[in-house]
């Protein structure tokens, strides 16, 4: 990518907002409820220490989120300590399959597991000590395993799991809602721009309208970015 | 009267005329006639707050050792329907809840992942070969029940779906008729209340409120279906324009799923629960069930022990109406073997748990060079039924309805991460949320025998075994999934879109204790009356034989209206035992 000139954007992952520049659903909490207002913004505070990961398992859980939602570069939502908070507190939805452990249990157990595969495939290296396309190609691995099993439990089920607890950390962050130009919460007030490209006065517009699948396509992965 | 057939372009309902006279009619209609027999609406705050603490307070509360008229065990569409019908009638009620009292200023938030706690979250195991993931659409907690959350969709059944076994030779047939609901429907529809376009498709009928203004997402469906020459209209969802009591206007604020804090979408909490409570009914919240009691002698149901703030109880009581949802009633009957029904409270006929139903739910998604912001309005705004019946010229029977829904970014990201994308690829689909549309279906799944909840060996913190749900889908099933994809790109291509993506789910759980003719058919009548033992019914969408391809909460309060009525006129002074009619309704 080419080097960018604006200077970083605090409220957007990663320092940058292409698509909604400026846009910042925060600037809107005063017109939320109390309640809602308290929940949101607890998750811009700061988060508690990790209580459920243990170091070795923080060494893989870590780069393991990194590269799923390609979180590369500061500010970054905080997702590592969102899911061991979630993890630590059973935070679930309750249901397993009957052929996976609970999530927590999953989680320790597909963490060790990729660091068998990282030893496995490069000389007994640990995940966290892989450069990024060696990290990517175990977890591409993985996902291409489909529904085979993988250390003992179906890999699309494990997969599921990462990106379930991934993407409920990251998109419940206002930095993420900035970036793709969710109105957030609306309450009391509600919203009166109802209908087909049309917006509320305080909503930005999509300022790179590209649809992802016109665009060149990368190789499905992590790597468009950060390198 | 009823209409039948498959995918018509208009179906024109019962003539044009006819049509725009009975929707003048109901919709000229003023409230009095609903809050004479249903006040709830009006019982809630006027000031900006929306619910009446105070309602709480002057609640009735009853000694276990009381012998109450009746127990209802769960608060939510069944339970709290059945609650208000009876204080009404004069009974002396009780309900149990496992969940919280709900107070939608304090409890609730715009805000998906901070309403996690509206779902039921207690373990349980999930298996077959389609193991269905369960929790946020198609579990609920707490006074209101899964209807707090429920899209707010309420459609009703088609006169067809009451005979799919004689129609087709597969399913079940109910042991009523439309003709028997439609009363109770015509009721719900004014108490939720409903709003909605005139509706040809089924029994065409009207609904008691116009229908609200569309976003972006309904305008795309609309555009899509007009140019595909397939009927769409706008409706039928339980959510007030205008005011209903001292409910407010909606203000679109898009939230449904999270537990609507305007008081505009319905839910037992504000429809059926404060008129229950004026009426004397207790509704005692964080108390879970573990057991049906009842008298080897006799044969009758003698109250239900439950357990409340760590301690044990039993709630004495001359009726047991258990209305805990697709997999906690089953769960309970099963978990309260004894003596008598070593399989499980009523399971001499190895029914309980059996013909369990989901509805296969894929949601597909279309990119538009516009902005949709499908955020903004209530996610349920605009239906077509016209794939609803059968259609002779397709290899498959039943069919599906197709409405639009509208992921918030956590559910979107679900969306866009099942197609496989990670990473920057994920990232980048999502900064191009404001650009996408989303249609859902409801695919008519049919009853199974194997699909079903048993008890697993693992337990919850109760010290009970916990349920574990086997779903498995027949051939039938998948060709729906597929037909109804279709369709839906189809729509979404017609409307503009340049991409489709279809991530496949389900929606809805209905059955686990199915009503039937007869004792070796059904575990309750048509009146919702278990064969087994004479005092006890199952007031919930357990008894649902099929589910059409409609959201289930319309029919299952419905069904507990009728059952209600029939309860007040038959089984008061002094029966202990309800009469059983001889022969179907």
């Amino acid at each position: 990518m080419a080097a960018r000139p604006t200077p970083p954007d605090r409220t957007a992952p990663g320092g940058r907002n292409p698509r909604f520049p400026g846009y910042d659903v925060l600037s809107q909490r005063g017109t939320w409820d109390a309640v809602t207002a308290g929940v949101v913004l607890a998750r811009t505070g700061p988060q508690p220490a990790l209580r459920f990961f243990t170091p070795a398992e923080e060494a893989v859980a870590e780069p393991l989120l990194d590269h799923l939602l390609a979180q590369w570069e500061e500010p970054r939502v905080p997702v590592l300590r969102m899911v061991d908070a979630r993890l630590a507190e059973l935070q679930t939805d309750g249901w397993r399959y009957t052929d996976m452990p609970e999530d927590p249990q999953a989680w320790r157990r597909s963490l060790a597991g990729l660091d068998v595969d990282a030893a496995a495939r490069h000389q007994g290296a640990h995940f966290a000590d892989l450069d990024r396309p060696h990290q990517a190609g175990l977890l591409q691995a993985v996902q291409d395993l489909g529904s085979d099993r993988w250390h003992g439990m179906p890999a699309g089920h494990v997969w599921n799991l990462w990106t379930r607890y991934a993407c409920t950390a990251f998109y419940s962050h206002p930095w993420a809602w900035n970036e793709i130009g969710f109105g957030g919460p609306a309450y009391p007030r509600g919203y009166a721009r109802l209908g087909i490209g049309v917006r509320e006065p305080w909503e930005t517009a999509d300022q790179a309208p590209r649809d992802p699948v016109q665009r060149d396509r990368a190789p499905r992965g992590p790597e468009g970015d950060g390198t | 009267m009823t209409a039948q057939g498959g995918h018509r372009p208009d179906p024109g309902g019962g003539g044009r005329a006819a049509s725009a006279f009975q929707t003048l009619r109901q919709s000229a209609r003023t409230h009095r006639a609903v809050r004479e027999r249903n006040a709830s609406a009006w019982l809630l705050p006027n000031d900006g707050t929306r619910f009446d603490h105070a309602l709480i307070d002057r609640m009735r509360r009853y000694p276990d050792g009381d012998e109450v008229d009746l127990v209802i065990v769960g608060c939510g569409a069944g339970g709290a329907t059945l609650a208000q019908r009876m204080a009404r009638a004069g009974w002396s009620v009780v309900v149990l809840e496992a969940g919280p009292f709900w107070d939608p200023d304090t409890d609730w938030v715009s805000d998906e992942a901070g309403s996690h706690h509206l779902y039921w979250t207690e373990p349980r195991v999930i298996s077959g070969s389609d193991p269905v993931p369960l929790g946020s659409n198609n579990s609920g907690r707490g006074v209101g029940g899964s209807m707090v959350h429920f899209a707010g969709y309420v459609p009703r059944l088609h006169p067809s779906d009451f005979r799919v076994l004689s129609d087709h030779g597969v399913g079940a047939d109910w042991p009523l008729d439309y003709a028997d609901l439609r009363p109770s429907y015509e009721r719900i529809e004014e108490e939720l209340p409903v709003a909605g376009q005139y509706w040809p498709w089924g029994d065409p009928h009207s609904y008691p409120y116009p229908p609200h203004p569309v976003g972006g997402n309904g305008e795309v469906f609309l555009r899509g279906a007009a140019a595909l020459g397939i009927e769409a209209r706008v409706g039928p969802v339980a959510i007030t324009p205008g005011r209903f009591g001292n409910r407010p206007h909606c203000v679109y604020r898009g939230f449904c799923l999270q537990g609507c804090k305007v008081n505009a979408k319905a839910s037992p909490l504000i429809t059926h629960v404060p008129d229950a409570l004026v009426h004397g009914a207790e509704i005692r919240a964080d108390a879970m069930a573990t057991r049906i009691e009842t008298d080897p002698h006799s044969g009758l149901a003698t109250g239900v022990r439950y357990v409340r703030g760590g301690r044990e109880h039993v709630q004495r009581a001359r009726t047991v109406a258990v209305a805990g949802y697709s997999i906690e009633t089953p769960r309970l009957l099963l978990n309260s073997a004894d003596r008598r029904f070593p399989e499980g409270l009523c399971n001499d006929h190895d029914l309980v748990g059996r013909y369990l139903m989901v509805q296969g739910a894929p949601q597909t998604a279309g990119r538009f060079a516009e902005e949709i912001r499908m955020y903004k309005a209530p996610p349920p705004e605009v239906t077509s039924e016209a794939f609803y019946e059968t259609d002779p010229s397709q290899p498959y029977v039943r069919g599906f309805s197709v409405q639009n829904i509208s992921p918030l970014p956590i559910t979107w990201a679900e969306h866009v991460a099942a197609q496989g994308h990670w990473g920057e690829d994920l990232r980048a689909y999502m900064r191009d949320y404001v650009h996408w549309a989303t249609l859902g279906a409801l695919c008519e799944f049919l009853p199974y025998a194997d699909n079903r909840i048993t008890l697993a060996d693992e337990h919850d913190r109760h010290g009970l075994p916990v349920a574990d749900m086997a779903y498995s889908m027949g051939d039938n099933d998948r060709q729906l999934v597929k037909a109804a994809r279709t369709a839906m790109e189809d729509i979404l291509k017609a409307a503009g879109a340049t991409e489709v993506i279809t991530i496949e789910r389900y929606a809805h759980l209905v059955g686990g204790c199915r009503m039937g003719r007869n004792a070796t058919e059904g575990v309750v009548d048509a009146d919702l009356r278990s064969f087994a033992v004479p005092n006890l019914l199952i007031t919930d969408g357990s008894v649902l034989p099929t589910q059409g391809s409609a959201n289930p909460a319309l029919t299952i309060m419905a069904l507990v209206d009728r059952a209600a009525l029939r309860l007040a006129e038959g089984a008061r002074s002094g029966l202990r035992a309800p009469v059983r009619d001889t022969g179907t309704v």
